[in-house]
C-alpha cells in the first residue's frame, strides 16, 4: 500500500548528504485514461414550470420492471404482482409503489401558516390549485405580520407518531408489519409482499428493493495506482486551523514533502478529487439578502476572497496532477441537484491548465475503467435527518440498495423537476460509491448479489478532520491520511502527523 | 283607432322563386362545406389526444407538451399508441395539438 511505498526506500535519504551534483531522480506521475460520464447530470434548458409529480412518475415507472424483477426472484416467479386499484381484502399478493413518509416533525410551510392563522381560517385540504396560491400568499402575508417564526431546525425529524403509506400511479395505502419505517424515506422505491386488511390498511411480511445493478467488470491493472478523494475544505471559515493541513496535503501530493520514498509514492497518486464544500459555510452571508442595498454597497461577498484563494491552492495542485473539483452545498453555483460545475471564470489562474475538470455534482466517471460515483453529501445528510440512520456509510449502502442516489429528493432535498426520467436511478454499478463531508472517514467493500464489488467510502470534512482518504484502483482498498498538526488527543504524538 | 295592421306583403308582392327542387336535391348530395367537414375531423383528433393526456398510465401531463409526454411513456416501455405521434407530428405548431388538456390554466 501506499503507507509502504513511503517507509520500504531507505528512509533516511533526508539525513544524508546529497547524492551528487544533479537534481536527483524525477518521478513521473502516472496518467490514467479517464472519461467523465456525467451528461446525465448537465441540465441544458432550465424550466421550472412543471410540477414534481413528474419526476416521482419517471421515478415508478423506471423502478418498476426492476423490482418485478426482484419481486420474482425473492418470492417466486408466480407471485402475483398487483397495481393497488386491483387489490382485494386479505389476499396475499406484492405490491410495487414509491414510500411516502407521513412526519408530523417534518417542515412544511402550510403548517406553519395554518398553525398561526387557524384559528381564523380552516384549512380544507381539496381546495383547487388556483386558490391554494390565492390563500398562500395571503396566508403568507398574514405570516409576516405576525411575526412567524420558522418550525425549528433539528438534527432528527423522526417522531413515534410517522406513518409510512405506499404509492402507485393512482392510490395509496397504509403500511403496517415487518417493515421498520424510521429507517425508511420518503421518495424509495420498493416491492412490498403481505395483504390487506379489514381495516385498509397493507400488512407488510416481507419487502424487498431493487438492489444493485449491474456491473462492468474492472480492468486488472499491473501496478498499485492512487485516487486521493477529499471534501469540506472549508476555505473562508473564520477560523483558518486547517490552512496549515491542507497546504500539507498539497505539498504530500505534488511530492513536495518527504524523502524519495515518499516523493516516489506520491508519483503514484494519479488524481485527486476534491468532493465539494471547498467553502466555508461562513462564506454564505444570509444577511446580505435582507439588509438595506445603501449599508452592502461597498461590500464584498465572502465567498469572493474564499475563491480567490481555493484558485490559487488549485493552482499549486493542477501544475502536478489532474485534479476533478465538485460543487457542494456551499459552493457558488445553483443549491438544487444535480449541481453543475463551478464556472470556469471562477478560477483564472487555474482554468487555464487542462488539468482541472470542473465536475458536477453528483460525479460520476470511469478513472482507468474503475467508475467512480459519489456526491458532496447532502443526499446523505438528509437522509440522516429524515431517517433513525446516523451512520454515513450504512445510508450510502442503503442508497445503493434502493439503486437510488437521492431517494429524498424532491420532498426534502432540493432537485430540479426533471420529467423524462430520474438520472439519480443507477443503471449501472460502480466500483467506488462514496459520499463527502462526512463526520468521519469510513470504508468498506461490499459484495452484491450478482458479484459485483462496491468499495463505499465516506470522505470526511476536511476542515474539522484534516483526513483525506486514497483509494487504490488496483485492490479497491482505501485508507485515510491525516495531515493534523495538532492532534486532538494529547497522548497521541503532538508532531506533524502524515499518518495511515 | 282600429287601424289595420298593414303587412309589407300589401305593398310588396310576395314573389316566390320557383326552385322547381333545385335546392332540395342539391342539399343533400354535395358533401357538406369544406369548412364544417375539417371541424369535425379535427373536433375528433383533439379528443383523441384528450383521452391520451386522461390516460394515467403514461404520467402526469401537466406542464409538458404531449409529444413529450408521449416519448417518455415510450422510454419506458409502454407502448403509446403510434397514431398519437403521428398526428402531433403532423400538427406541431399548434398549441391546441401540442400542449395537454389543463395547458390553459395556470399551475
Amino acid at each position: 500500500m501506499f503507507s509502504d511505498l513511503s517507509v520500504q526506500k531507505e528512509g533516511s535519504s533526508l539525513l544524508c548528504r546529497p547524492a551528487s551534483e544533479d537534481q536527483g531522480p524525477v518521478f513521473e506521475r502516472t496518467s490514467l485514461a479517464y472519461s467523465q460520464c456525467s451528461e446525465r447530470y448537465r441540465v441544458g434548458e432550465r424550466s421550472f414550470s412543471r410540477q414534481y409529480a413528474h419526476i416521482y412518475a419517471a421515478r415508478l415507472m423506471q423502478m418498476r420492471p426492476l423490482l418485478s424483477e426482484r419481486a420474482q426472484q425473492k418470492w417466486g416467479s408466480d407471485v402475483v404482482i398487483k397495481k393497488l386499484c386491483d387489490l382485494e381484502t386479505a389476499e396475499q399478493c406484492c405490491i410495487v409503489g414509491t414510500l411516502f413518509k407521513r412526519m408530523d416533525l417534518q417542515p412544511s410551510i402550510l403548517k406553519e401558516i395554518s398553525e398561526e392563522v387557524g384559528s381564523s381560517a380552516k384549512f380544507t385540504p381539496h381546495i383547487e390549485s388556483s386558490y391554494w396560491i390565492v390563500l398562500l400568499t395571503t396566508f403568507f402575508f398574514l405570516a409576516l405580520q405576525h411575526n412567524l417564526l420558522p418550525q425549528p431546525a433539528r438534527a432528527k425529524y423522526i417522531h413515534e407518531s410517522d406513518e409510512l403509506i405506499l404509492e402507485d400511479e393512482l392510490q395509496r395505502i397504509k403500511l403496517e408489519g415487518k417493515i421498520d419505517k424510521d429507517k425508511c424515506v420518503t421518495g424509495s422505491v420498493i416491492a412490498v409482499y403481505g395483504a390487506e386488511r379489514n381495516d385498509g390498511k397493507f400488512t407488510v411480511e416481507d419487502f424487498c428493493t431493487a438492489d444493485l445493478p449491474l456491473q462492468k467488470a474492472r480492468p486488472p491493472l499491473d501496478s498499485d495506482r492512487f485516487v486521493l478523494l477529499a471534501s469540506g475544505l472549508g476555505l473562508g471559515s473564520t477560523h483558518a486551523d486547517s490552512m496549515l493541513g491542507l497546504q500539507l496535503l498539497v505539498d504530500m501530493v505534488t511530492g513536495q514533502l518527504g524523502d524519495l520514498g515518499e516523493q516516489s509514492g506520491a508519483a503514484t497518486i494519479s488524481r485527486v478529487l476534491l468532493a465539494g464544500n471547498l467553502l466555508s459555510q461562513n462564506t454564505q452571508d444570509k444577511d446580505a439578502s435582507t439588509k438595506a442595498k445603501y449599508l452592502t454597497k461597498k461590500t464584498q461577498a465572502g465567498s469572493v476572497d474564499a475563491i480567490r484563494l481555493l484558485d490559487e491552492l488549485l493552482l499549486q495542485l493542477v501544475a502536478s496532477v489532474p485534479v476533478d473539483v465538485m460543487p457542494g452545498q456551499y459552493d457558488p453555483t445553483n443549491y438544487t441537484l444535480p449541481q453543475q460545475p463551478l464556472h470556469r471564470c471562477m478560477f483564472p489562474l487555474s482554468s487555464v491548465y487542462p488539468t482541472l475538470q470542473l465536475a458536477s455534482n453528483p460525479y460520476h466517471a470511469s478513472i482507468d475503467g474503475v467508475r467512480f460515483l459519489g456526491t458532496s453529501g447532502q443526499n446523505v445528510c438528509d437522509i440522516q435527518r429524515y431517517s433513525s440512520r446516523d451512520s454515513h456509510l450504512e445510508i450510502l449502502e442503503e442508497t445503493l440498495r434502493l439503486r437510488h442516489l437521492a431517494p429524498t429528493a424532491p420532498d426534502t432535498l432540493g432537485c430540479y423537476p426533471f420529467y423524462q426520467k430520474d438520472p439519480f436511478i443507477l443503471e449501472e454499478c460502480p466500483h467506488v460509491y462514496f459520499s463527502g463531508n462526512a463526520p468521519t472517514f469510513d470504508s468498506k467493500l461490499i459484495k452484491g448479489p450478482d458479484g459485483q464489488e462496491v468499495l463505499l467510502v465516506t470522505v470526511p470534512e476536511f476542515s474539522s478532520t484534516q483526513i483525506a482518504c486514497l483509494v487504490n484502483l488496483r485492490t479497491l482498498h482505501c485508507e485515510p491520511i491525516s495531515f493534523s498538526a495538532f492532534s486532538a488527543d494529547e497522548d497521541e504524538e503532538s508532531e506533524m502527523n502524515v499518518s495511515h | 283607432m282600429t287601424t289595420k295592421r298593414r303587412l309589407i306583403t300589401d305593398s310588396f308582392k310576395v314573389v316566390k322563386r320557383s326552385r322547381k327542387g333545385g335546392k332540395r336535391e342539391k342539399s343533400p348530395t354535395p358533401p357538406p362545406s369544406p369548412q364544417k367537414e375539417a371541424d369535425r375531423i379535427r373536433e375528433e383528433e383533439l379528443e383523441k389526444l384528450r383521452q391520451f393526456d386522461l390516460d394515467w398510465s403514461f404520467g402526469p401531463c401537466t406542464g409538458i407538451s404531449r409529444l413529450q409526454r408521449w416519448e417518455r411513456a415510450k422510454l419506458h416501455g409502454l407502448n403509446p399508441p403510434e397514431e398519437i405521434r403521428d398526428l402531433l407530428l403532423q400538427t406541431h405548431a399548434d398549441p391546441e395539438y401540442n400542449l395537454s388538456l389543463w395547458s390553459g390554466y395556470p399551475l
